[in-house]
């Protein structure tokens, strides 16, 4: 700690060299953090589903196929289940949105016993449960569109031929990990315009979503759905809700791969553009070092400055790219920027931790060759050289 | 009869010193021998090329004699590691530059103090050693400043303060003067007189200046790699 000033004193001396490989290093490992981050997040959402023991159900022959609404009733008269869901994608436009928000059609009496991790006020509960055009979002998307309790959320359909007029009645919270920018809204109201407009598409729900009593239940569980539809002219697949998200996720092909690829280019340059900073500012310096050397500073004291000095430039672009992409994502909404993808998006600390030990590799990397060669210096050599 | 050598801070046996460069093998130092009693002061003169900076980094061990022996306050540089010799510099010797060689990023207070980041010394004990340095040189009031807000003579003070602060019995000093207008070398070389006077620092300092070597005890002509020793009386040369 002592030579810190020393050392800090040092990245100033170039302000400017040293802003612009700052800076470069903070553009690289935001992008860097983002793509990770997004890995990360569906890791994330995943590993946590397991520990609420449910299973999502959809036909078998995929998503795009409803399954009929009569199936909740059946699977709630299960043993082992203790409450299910409809949850039908809306997928309706919003104002001026060019992606749809996630909006579901769901049962307002059970949903909450369904996704026991969400909260939300039970007087704001029971008013949506006793408005059937009411609706409840999420405490992030409410906070990034400034919605609040009354306001008026007209949904243009987009799949189904049908428009909703919503009134908020509550905004449901819960863990980090929670899907915080849905909108839920009564089930009946959806299918009762369906049937009115396009009475074939109604009653059916895109797929359902089963709380099972334990998590040792849970494969028997699945094959026990399957089984009781599988001769029925709408069979079904479930899957637990940690497969039914790292399924969206294997949609977009091998992604971590081209992540992974593209995270090490980047890598790679950052070494380069710092290293170059770094060896120009030491081979300026040689005097100086072989003066270091001539007062008796050993060649392990010499290489851990110059490493110091590389790593602290670096971890500083490190930590203003992580961070920045932490400050934006958690106070932007993607969904109205239309990038796919995105409706849960946030960096995970994991990242965070990630992309700070990574701009810390970069300048223990970038500054091993110029820092060796500095402790390598003759004093005699670095003097002659000014003199 | 005792031997006057043993006395010696600084002793050379049979030191030379060849530079190859290419395939050829350059003598600089051939078959020196040098005793330097502690206390003393030292000017070492010569033409250029003659071996007097080699000499002095020999003595500091910064460079390795091609034969010979090199013992300075009673430690043979040649059988140190080169880690061993770095920490032994950093304890025993102060080094003072022609061209100060002073950090531009550090203030007075932060360069005198460099040498002292190597010592377990706290924060506090630092300080006081550099205070201590700098009012010895006269710049107390100057501690903030940085090189470039200080005159020529100031920084060689400066550096003179760095050489001091870790209480190194033996000072090398390459052309501390020669840099200098006559005024600021005048007081640098008081200055150097007071150490040696006042402090008991011992001084060996190659200069070209012959009013410089005249501060000194003893003056040592060096010509071709061989010494050629000239006795003075400080006192007479000063009067």
């Amino acid at each position: 700690m002592k030579f810190l000033p020393y050392i800090v004193k040092n990245i100033m001396r170039h302000k400017l060299r040293n802003v612009f490989t700052v800076l470069s290093i903070a553009v690289s490992l935001f992008l860097v953090t983002i793509l990770y981050a997004y890995v990360s997040v569906q890791d994330e959402l995943a590993a946590k589903s397991v520990q609420y023991n449910r299973v999502v159900v959809q036909h078998a022959q995929g998503l795009t196929f409803p399954v009929p609404l009569a199936y909740v009733d059946r699977v709630r008269s299960m043993p082992g289940v203790k409450a299910a869901v409809p949850l039908s994608w809306f997928g309706g436009k919003y104002k001026d949105d060019k992606i749809p928000f996630a909006q579901f059609a769901t049962d307002p009496q059970t949903i909450m016993s369904v996704f026991t991790e969400y909260t939300v006020p039970p007087e704001q509960l029971s008013a949506w449960q006793n408005d059937r055009t009411g609706c409840i979002v999420g405490e992030k998307i409410a906070r990034k569109r400034g919605w609040k309790v009354g306001d008026k959320i007209p949904l243009q359909g987009d799949i189904y031929p049908i428009n909703l007029e919503l009134t908020i009645d509550g905004i449901y919270d819960g863990p980090e990990t929670a899907d915080k920018e849905m909108l839920w809204y009564h089930y009946d109201y959806f299918d009762e315009l369906l049937k009115k407009n396009r009475p074939i598409m109604a009653g059916n729900a895109g797929t359902i979503f089963v709380k099972v009593d334990s998590a040792d239940r849970l494969s028997s569980m699945m094959r026990d759905i399957d089984d009781r539809f599988a001769s029925s002219d709408a069979p079904v697949r479930s899957m637990t809700e940690q497969a039914f998200q790292q399924m969206f996720t294997q949609m977009l092909g091998n992604i971590r791969a081209y992540i992974l690829n593209v995270s090490l280019a980047v890598v790679f340059s950052l070494v380069c553009v710092a290293g170059n900073a770094m060896a120009m500012s030491l081979r300026e310096r040689t005097r100086e070092v072989a003066v270091l050397k001539a007062i008796g500073f050993s060649r392990t004291t010499v290489l851990s400055l110059m490493l110091s000095e590389a790593m602290l430039v670096a971890m500083l672009g490190g930590a203003l790219g992580v961070f920045g992409a932490k400050t934006l994502f958690d106070w932007t909404d993607l969904t109205v920027s239309g990038i796919p993808g995105f409706s849960t998006f946030y960096v995970p600390w994991s990242t965070i931790g990630l992309g700070l030990a990574v701009s810390a590799a970069v300048g223990l990397t970038a500054g091993a060759i110029p820092a060796w060669r500095a402790a390598q210096v003759s004093v005699v050599n670095g003097l002659r050289k000014v003199v | 009869m005792p031997d006057p050598s043993k006395d010696a801070l600084v002793q050379l046996r049979n030191v030379s010193k060849d530079y190859r460069r290419d395939s050829i093998v350059v003598p600089v130092l051939s078959d020196t021998n040098l005793d330097i009693p502690k206390g003393e002061f030292v000017a070492i003169m010569g033409p250029s090329g003659s071996g007097k900076s080699t000499l002095l980094n020999l003595v500091a061990g910064l460079d390795r004699p091609t034969t010979g022996t090199i013992t300075v306050a009673g430690q043979e540089l040649g059988q140190l590691s080169e880690s061993k010799l770095t920490r032994w510099r950093s304890q025993h010797l102060g080094f003072i530059f022609q061209l100060y060689n002073l950090m531009p990023v550090l203030t007075a207070y932060e360069n005198v103090e460099l040498p002292l980041l190597l010592t377990s010394l706290s924060r506090k004990q630092r300080a006081e050693h550099v205070q201590t340095a700098l009012r010895i040189v006269g710049l107390a009031e100057r501690m903030d400043h940085y090189p470039r807000q200080l005159s020529g003579g100031q920084e060689q003070r400066v550096a003179i303060a760095r050489a001091l602060v870790n209480d190194s019995v033996l000072l090398l000093a390459d052309e501390p003067t020669g840099n200098l207008d006559a005024s600021a070398a005048h007081e640098i070389l008081d200055l150097l007189g007071q150490l040696n006077e006042e402090f008991e620092k011992t001084i060996v300092m190659v200069t070209h200046d012959p009013r410089a070597s005249r501060r000194a005890h003893r003056m040592l002509h060096l010509e071709k790699g061989s010494f050629v020793e000239t006795e003075l009386d400080s006192m007479e040369a000063a009067r």
